[in-house]
């Protein structure tokens, strides 16, 4: 338990001290809040702007956790993993560690903008709406943490890895109805995102920030926040469990593979390939 | 002395590229042992599955008595490693590094802070606590390397490439803190090198090309068994000490300057060199260095 909180602490830390990063993971989502939050006008929404920033905060937890967890393998090239490889430390304390971590700071990026959103005009009627909204940032954080820990494991190189997050993350954000509402897509894109676990959980997300918890099932179709897909109609309640179920595959695939992975055919950046048979 | 390292039959294949390919040693404990070799004949690899990262192809390896493969975790409690490349945390400080170390291998909090004292002192880092890792030099980079992987007092200290891409004085300061901490603490180091000074200090070497070990000994047989001496000689008639050479049997080759002569039988050539003082304007023999003793094995030279 030491280990995992010393390493949940480093990365937190670290996370802090790049302020550059830090201020932009602020600026990003508000850009994209006042370029985006005028297409939600145009639908049947009753307060877009709210709508919107809902979607924002989930995709930042998202994006930040999977980012944090990734990289990881900046940690295995830089060669700051191999010191942990060696050490009596258990892999699978080192996964929980990163992956612990990247929740923290992901969920501490939404409450952050949460926190600006509410000069916007975010406001809760219930004092249980706040409470339910970081626990489940704390619970998107974990599962998507738990993709980009697995990621992170498959890619072998790290210049290969700045691709494949942008490759995973850009598709994720916007076939999501985060930024553009579903129901604007064309046919095939909306079968797309019918397979993207975040479409549940930014539905799931905004039922409860929103708290329309008691809206009745075709209100909540309305809105986007359940979906039918054919006779079968997906509710917020299902969207979560979709979204538990994928997580705790990607939570388990990552500590495993993580746990097994042969770090000696990782390619080092600096170092040419004949390095790691020497 | 008992054996802290043995190594029976071990090889390790990539694909169908054979790294290392059946090796046999054993290290003493107590003594410093180096690994002597060009780039690419199997030393890190050595090392890298000795310290549990790599998992063989098959043999079998322990670190004082324990397996290597089937108990890690006891094994890596006993050994610290500095790597070839740089392993520190480049975004924390020298202190945040060796407190991460600590919580590794669960050394005490009320201990961690002697310790830490300990080995910063034994490198002369201990100004250089609050420094970010990123901004310190290779030289001092190494130096916090070797501090943090004995702070939890392991039994073998392994060095892959120590001095590697350091200047010449920093290398020899490194080599003062190695020789020290095997004298003071009595620690077991292995060490991979191709600088063949640096062998020289050690304890036993072993000659390794291709994959396999070629020789292993002190370096002081290595250098008996398998070089000669070699007397340069510039004489102003070098027709006369041909002669001479010839008459005795002597092997030689006549350089730019000189006549570099092996030297067989010293009484022998010492008789020469007094018949033909009158004409030698320069004498040198040179004891054989290891570099010869790798020249002879493997018909290399280890610098190129």
């Amino acid at each position: 338990m030491d280990i995992i909180i010393a390493l949940w602490y480093r990365n937190i830390k670290i996370f802090a001290r790049n302020r550059v990063q830090l201020i932009f993971t602020i600026i990003m989502p508000f850009f994209f809040l006042f370029v985006f939050s005028s297409v939600f006008k145009n639908q049947n929404i009753e307060n877009p702007v709210n709508y919107m920033l809902a979607g924002i905060v989930i995709t930042t937890v998202f994006q930040t956790s999977l980012t944090v967890a990734t990289s990881t393998i900046e940690d295995i090239v830089s060669g700051f993993m191999k010191e942990v490889l060696v050490s009596p430390v258990k892999r699978i304390q080192i996964a929980a560690g990163q992956l612990l971590s990247a929740a923290t700071i992901a969920t501490m990026q939404g409450i952050i903008i949460l926190f600006i959103g509410y000069f916007i005009g975010l406001k809760f009627t219930s004092w249980i709406t706040p409470i339910a909204v970081i626990g489940v940032m704390i619970m998107v954080g974990l599962v998507f943490s738990g993709l980009g820990l697995y990621i992170a494991t498959l890619v072998k190189n790290s210049q290969t890895f700045q691709v494949v997050i942008t490759a995973i993350t850009m598709p994720l954000t916007f076939l999501c109805g985060a930024y553009i509402p579903l129901s604007m897509l064309p046919k095939a894109l909306q079968y797309i995102a019918y397979l993207n676990p975040m479409t549940y959980t930014t539905a799931f997300f905004r039922t409860i920030i929103l708290e329309k918890t008691s809206l009745t099932t075709d209100q909540l179709i309305a809105e986007q926040l359940a979906f039918k897909i054919g006779n079968f109609i997906i509710t917020p309640p299902i969207s979560m469990v979709i979204v538990i179920i994928f997580g705790l595959i990607f939570l388990l695939l990552s500590t495993y593979v993580f746990s097994k992975v042969d770090f000696s055919r990782i390619n080092r950046s600096k170092s040419k390939e004949g390095d790691i048979f020497s | 002395m008992r054996n802290i390292i043995e190594v029976r039959n071990f090889v390790k294949k990539y694909d169908k590229f054979t790294a290392v390919d059946n090796v046999t040693f054993e290290v003493e404990e107590g003594s410093i042992f180096a690994f002597l070799g060009p780039n690419g004949a199997g030393k890190s690899t050595t090392i890298n599955t000795l310290c549990t990262i790599f998992d063989k192809t098959s043999g079998t390896l322990s670190i004082d008595g324990k397996d290597v493969s089937r108990e890690k975790d006891a094994v890596r409690s006993v050994i610290g490693v500095v790597f070839q490349e740089p392993t520190l945390d480049n975004k924390m400080t020298v202190l945040e590094n060796l407190i991460m170390h600590c919580h590794f291998y669960a050394i005490p909090k009320s201990e961690a802070t002697e310790r830490i004292q300990f080995v910063l002192n034994l490198v002369d880092m201990l100004d250089w606590k609050k420094a970010m890792v990123s901004s310190l030099s290779g030289g001092m980079k190494r130096r916090v390397e070797i501090a943090r992987a004995l702070l939890h007092y392991p039994k073998v200290l392994f060095l892959d490439e120590p001095t590697t891409g350091l200047d010449p004085q920093t290398r020899a300061h490194m080599w003062e803190y190695i020789v020290k901490l095997q004298r003071e603490k009595n620690i077991t180091i292995f060490l991979t090198t191709h600088y063949m000074e640096e062998a020289e200090i050690c304890s036993k070497v072993a000659i390794m090309d291709a994959g396999k070990i070629v020789a292993i000994d002190t370096p002081y047989h290595l250098k008996q068994q398998y070089t000669k001496d070699k007397a340069n000689i510039t004489t102003l008639d070098e027709q006369g000490l041909e002669v001479l050479l010839d008459a005795a049997g002597f092997i030689y080759k006549k350089k730019t300057g000189y006549y570099s002569i092996e030297v067989n039988d010293l009484p022998k050539l010492m008789e020469i060199i007094s018949e033909h003082k009158a004409a030698i304007t320069d004498l040198e023999i040179n004891k054989g260095t290891l570099n010869d003793v790798f020249l002879e094995i493997t018909g290399k030279d280890i610098r190129k």
